[in-house]
């Protein structure tokens, strides 16, 4: 709470990770509703059409949140980071201006066809506006991420005359290595956590015994993308991320482990109390070898440890990066896990009998968000004590005209008002899914936003 | 070059304020039209499951700001950050009230979010209005290429060390609501029949004539206060072309309350708006933000922006501005006609 911008940073990583947990579930609903749209508008499977009236109404709510949620976060460039604005704005403000025109002109233009247009529309054009919902909400992530990418591991531009950076390659900007590695790692797991959101509201019908149809088929491929999806993150996209973070942030990475010696035979540590002054892990569990082995294809690799570089170059919060980093990386091996045995018993016929598992699916549902959160944690946090990699600080980015106090006033502000946000969310969501899918809809007026008040959820 | 982006910069706001604007309106007038909930529901279903796409304006105006003008964007949004705070609370406020009313039913609860969405949407055209009149008025910049910080008020003059507010700022902040109100109200009468229909149309002439005194009041404040301005906008084509807006939209919107033609009265409303946009762009600029204190060290345009950057945005942005266009006319087609009371959606 020393540093001037703690504030500032506290605000900017509350709201960014509040606002996250929105788009990952649209962005990965997405490609889900495409395909059900189309195999309800080719092969007239009713199912399916229910499937996505049921979840556009879900999408639609999470979109207005992350809406309301995103506006503040384009701002808070200006509000709170002036000094970054200043500095890279000509070149990160080129994407953040392309996501909102390019990418997000498109999703917000389709979404209220999405939830409210299957009785205006015919069924081809639902179903092109689900594809512009489902383009939209991805090209939005790919403007982002390479906007933060360059944060990561900054190409493609150069210093202006005062000292402010200026776009010098376009292309080589947009198609930042990094970008590419994180866009892949980022979506696959934003596919898990919509493939664990839709397996769980099926084990939530299966396991009351009520919608049993839709419950099957949220099982279904909620288990089948699931699977996909969690074996992705991990590898190749999660293993391509660790490679470039060892390429071009070897700190980060030794931080991440939790790994302050350098030499061979680097250990993975799988749990342990990283203890930053005795530079030790405390109570540690380790595999030795296993970290030189995959950085190196060796046991006996040497892996370079936080002594290898000047203190003033060490991530700022080494703590919660290695905890950040253990907590993403332990729940991505344990969602393997979880739908390996899923597919196994889906496989064998059991998915909707066997009560255990389907207890596990339900109440895995927070742990996708959990994972996510931390991934970005680790990466925000592994580019510390640097705003723009290796060029810019972050105590150089901040607002110098707004006091701590303004800040921690607006904070304030934010963690009420979102804290509110939160539970009319889980209200009106928790809401939908007992009222839980309209399977007999007859086509025309009947999908009204508001349920007639004779209509009891029927759980 | 810095031309063309401020117009995109300006143009851009307008839409926000013309689409988004109505929306806003519909808000600042809910409770004057609609006096019963069932009335009150016909209005949200008048504004459409696509409110939200008007509010992806301000994104893209904020993101052109920020790709073209990031130094304008730093200084500005750093100088007005309270304002900017409770603006963007405003906005969270009213698209809560707005989705949740959608899926409510109990009127207890639906009858506070009605409420909660005229307050918000109140302190929206306020604080839109107060800090265009902020940018019209300028911010204490004391140095070339310098910061500024300023406090919600000083002794309200708004000359010197000003604040966010004072006479001029609050009186261009009370003409917002206004003009905002009656646009929503044209708006309203537009896409509604019967009761609710009459009455939109009712407040929309009460409305546009409390906006017109508050136009006349606002035009000698900013001739009293920056009479430069107005000599800076004759000396513009562009500022003519506005003139040019405005008196056409004031016509056809007097036409359109006069012999009660909803239509014209809308379309005037949308240029009077747009053009009082027009105007005020012509009469700045260069300057986006002026000084109080020192008029060299007002921040100008190329000052504020990154040059180098610029040319391959342009290209981009006309090309993804053709889509925008496209969904545009997609759907105002789409969702074309009145809504009845069975169209509701949130």
């Amino acid at each position: 709470m020393d540093d001037p911008a703690f504030w500032h940073r506290l605000q900017f990583a509350f709201t960014i990770c509040y606002h996250y947990l929105f788009p990952q579930l649209t962005m990965g609903l997405a490609p889900l509703l495409v395909l059900w749209k189309w195999r309800a508008w080719r092969h007239n499977d009713m199912r399916y059409a229910t499937a996505v009236r049921f979840w556009a109404v879900i999408f639609g709510l999470n979109f207005t949140v992350g809406v309301v949620t995103g506006i503040p976060m384009e701002f808070q460039f200006g509000t709170n980071w002036a000094g970054f604005s200043r500095y890279a704005g000509g070149i990160i403000g080129q994407t953040l201006a392309m996501e909102g025109m390019i990418a997000f002109f498109l999703e917000s233009a389709f979404v209220g066809l999405l939830v409210w247009g299957e009785k205006r529309l015919t069924q081809r054009a639902h179903f092109f506006a689900v594809v512009g919902v489902a383009v939209g909400s991805w090209l939005s992530g790919y403007f982002i991420l390479v906007t933060n990418a360059f944060m990561q591991h900054p190409v493609g531009y150069a210093v202006g005359a005062n000292g402010d950076l200026v776009l010098a390659d376009v292309w080589a900007y947009l198609l930042n290595p990094w970008a590419l590695v994180l866009y892949l790692h980022n979506m696959t797991a934003a596919l898990v956590t919509g493939a664990f959101v839709v397996a769980a509201v099926g084990a939530f019908y299966a396991l009351r015994g009520v919608h049993r149809e839709q419950a099957r088929l949220y099982l279904h491929w909620g288990t089948a993308v699931g699977l996909l999806a969690a074996l992705a993150v991990a590898y190749p996209t999660g293993d391509l991320q660790a490679k470039m973070v060892a390429a071009h942030q070897p700190a980060a990475l030794a931080a991440m482990e939790g790994r302050f010696q350098s030499g061979p035979m680097a250990q993975i540590t799988l749990i342990g109390q990283p203890n930053v002054a005795e530079k030790r892990i405390d109570n540690a569990i380790e595999v030795p070898g296993a970290l030189s082995f995959l950085a190196t294809g060796s046991f006996h690799g040497e892996v370079r440890g936080l002594d290898a570089f000047p203190q003033t170059q060490w991530p700022t919060n080494i703590e919660l990066l290695y905890y950040a980093f253990h907590i993403m990386v332990g729940l991505g091996t344990s969602f393997i896990v979880l739908m390996a045995i899923a597919n196994l018993q889906r496989w064998r016929g059991r998915l909707l009998t066997c009560r255990p598992l389907l207890w596990a699916l339900m109440l895995a549902l927070p742990f996708p968000y959990i994972a996510t959160t931390a991934g970005w944690i680790t990466t925000e946090l592994g580019r510390q004590p640097w705003l723009v990699y290796g060029l810019f600080r972050t105590s150089q980015g901040v607002s110098t005209v707004v006091s701590p106090g303004n800040a921690l006033f607006s904070l304030m502000g934010f963690t009420g008002l979102y804290f509110l946000l939160g539970v009319l969310y889980l209200f009106l969501v928790g809401r939908e899914l007992l009222i839980g899918p309209r399977e007999n809809y007859s086509g025309a007026g009947t999908l009204l936003s508001g349920t007639p008040d004779n209509e009891v959820p029927h759980v | 070059m810095c031309e063309i982006w401020f117009a995109i910069v300006c143009f851009m706001l307008t839409v926000f304020a013309l689409l988004d604007g109505w929306n806003i309106g519909a808000g600042i007038v809910h409770h004057a039209v609609g006096r019963d909930d069932a009335q009150r529901r016909l209005i949200i279903a008048a504004l459409g499951p696509y409110w939200s796409w008007h509010e992806v304006w301000l994104i893209g105006f904020g993101g052109v700001l920020f790709a073209a003008f990031p130094i304008a964007l730093a200084v500005a949004l750093s100088g007005f950050y309270l304002a900017v705070m409770m603006l963007l609370w405003a906005l969270i406020l009213r698209g809560m009230a707005l989705e949740i009313s959608g899926h409510l039913t109990d009127p207890m609860w639906r009858s506070f979010w009605d409420g909660v969405f005229t307050f918000g949407s109140v302190l929206l055209a306020l604080l839109i209005g107060i800090g265009l009149g902020n940018v019209v008025r300028g911010v204490p910049l004391a140095t070339s290429g310098g910061t500024f910080w300023m406090p919600l008020f000083t002794d309200f003059s708004p000359r010197g060390h000003v604040g966010l507010l004072d006479w001029f700022t609050v009186l261009t902040g009370v003409f917002t609501v206004a003009a905002l109100g009656a646009h929503g109200a044209a708006y309203i009468a537009l896409k509604t029949t019967g009761a609710v229909h009459a009455r939109a149309a009712q407040v929309a002439r009460r409305m546009w004539l409390l906006t017109a005194c508050l136009l006349v009041a606002v035009s000698i404040a900013t001739s009293v206060l920056r009479p430069s301005l107005f000599a800076h906008m004759l000396t513009n084509p562009v500022g003519w072309f506005g003139l040019a807006v405005i008196l056409s939209g004031g016509v056809t919107l007097v036409r359109g309350l006069l012999v009660v033609r909803e239509q014209a009265t809308f379309i005037g409303g949308c240029a009077l708006i747009a053009g009082l946009f027009i105007c005020g762009g012509a009469g700045t600029y260069p300057e986006m933000l002026h000084s109080t204190i020192d008029s060299t060290a007002s921040l100008t345009a190329p000052q504020a922006s990154i040059n180098a950057s610029l040319g391959i945005a342009l290209v981009w942005w006309s090309v993804s501005l053709i889509f925008v266009v496209a969904y545009f006319i997609y759907i105002m087609r789409t969702y074309a006609g009145k809504v009845h009371a069975a169209d509701e959606h949130g």
